[in-house]
């Protein structure tokens, strides 16, 4: 007796390597495991593909998903060239500005956000981005916001986690038609916290504290 | 997979040299009983946990802890702090099966394709480059759980 194992890889190359006992090889980006959102027949499709993979009777078992889908790629901060005259220079007040249209995506989506990591209310969001301007900017090393069970530097990844997911999901509300690259070209290159947030990556990562250097890696590149 | 040319360099460069353990053979179990009358549970690599619960963390070699979802949780309550600038979070703010098929594993349950599923789900953050803690603490305790639970079958979903 035992746990009979089947799955989804997204590195083939990891899974020769690991030789797990059954896995489906599927072609989509990261984050994008099933394929397509809000597409329940092709997630069916390979949700039964990964379990048909349990009637073989010896492995490893590794099996590409077909048809082979490129991947929808997006660009990193550093990638985006920046508008010279963003609409709004003030991130503090761009968070105002976006909080109806994330307020209809929750609406939308019977209260699911993935707003909440850091454990802030949106409503104090400006508070968090003060703080992180200071930090920046201002060599201010903590907040009286911070939750005891963070550290200032985990603090500020969830934070910026939230702040990116608060944006995201007021854009989505706002353009419900944007692709994954519209979207993440827009946060960088139009949005008063995309600088924000690679200006503060910058000052991360020259920080003595490694924790604080590790976690600049996870916010922007 | 996506396309490793597809990537940066720097991203397929980091990927290709992943420290994951080079395995000579591989575990096997032959399925006991038919799919329709198994008990099926889902683990996955998201990172993600409910509200109450404490996110992952970034620490050298990553987070080898685990989380519990019990599969009533209202998706409301499920958030996700995998970190990592190197995969879209957009879908799953769309639709949290991309990540996680919540729901479509209860669809296939009610079509008969599979008999049932357990009360509880597991999640462990990704990106882990030192399998350590994994293989010798919380790999086995996860495991452990799903056999206590009577669990037949383990589905593996990665982001």
């Amino acid at each position: 007796m035992g746990l009979v194992t089947t799955g989804l890889v997204l590195i083939e190359e990891h899974a020769k390597r690991v030789k797990p006992p059954r896995m489906l090889s599927v072609p989509f980006n990261f984050g994008n495991t099933l394929g397509r959102p809000n597409d329940p027949e092709f997630q069916h499709e390979i949700l039964r593909t990964t379990f048909d993979l349990l009637d073989r009777q010896e492995g490893p078992v590794l099996e590409s998903f077909s048809p082979d889908i490129a991947p929808e790629l997006f660009s990193q901060g550093s990638g985006v060239a920046r508008e010279e005259s963003p609409v709004v220079s003030d991130p503090g007040q761009e968070v105002d500005l976006r909080r109806p249209f994330y307020e209809r995506w929750v609406q939308q989506n019977h209260g699911r956000t993935a707003v909440g990591v850091s454990t802030i209310s949106q409503t104090d969001f400006k508070l968090v981005i003060k703080f992180l301007e200071d930090f920046t900017e201002n060599e201010e090393s903590d907040t009286p916001i911070r939750p005891n069970q963070f550290s200032v530097a985990h603090f500020i990844r969830y934070c910026v986690d939230d702040l990116k997911a608060y944006y995201f999901e007021s854009k989505m509300s706002e353009d419900p038609e944007l692709s994954i690259t519209q979207l993440h070209e827009w946060l960088w290159a139009e949005t008063a916290l995309g600088s924000l947030i690679m200006r503060l990556a910058e000052r991360m990562r020259s920080d003595d504290n490694n924790e604080v250097k590790a976690v600049a890696f996870g916010i922007a590149r | 997979m996506p396309r490793l040319e597809a990537l940066s360099e720097a991203q397929r460069k980091m990927l290709l040299n992943w420290p994951c353990p080079d395995n000579d053979d591989t575990p096997w179990t032959t399925m006991g009983k038919p799919l329709s009358e198994s008990k099926v549970a889902m683990v996955t690599t998201s990172g993600i946990h409910l509200r109450k619960d404490a996110p992952f963390r970034s620490l050298k070699g990553g987070d080898t802890s685990y989380r519990i979802i019990p599969r009533d949780s209202d998706p409301a309550d499920i958030i996700q702090s995998h970190t990592s600038i190197g995969f879209d979070r957009t879908t799953s703010y769309r639709d949290i099966n991309i990540s996680f098929p919540v729901d479509r594993l209860e669809e296939l349950v009610q079509s008969g394709y599979i008999g049932e599923l357990s009360n509880n789900y597991y999640s462990y953050m990704g990106a882990i480059n030192d399998v350590t803690g994994l293989m010798e603490d919380s790999g086995p305790e996860v495991a452990t759980k799903l056999l206590s639970e009577e669990v037949d079958v383990v589905l593996l979903v990665p982001t």
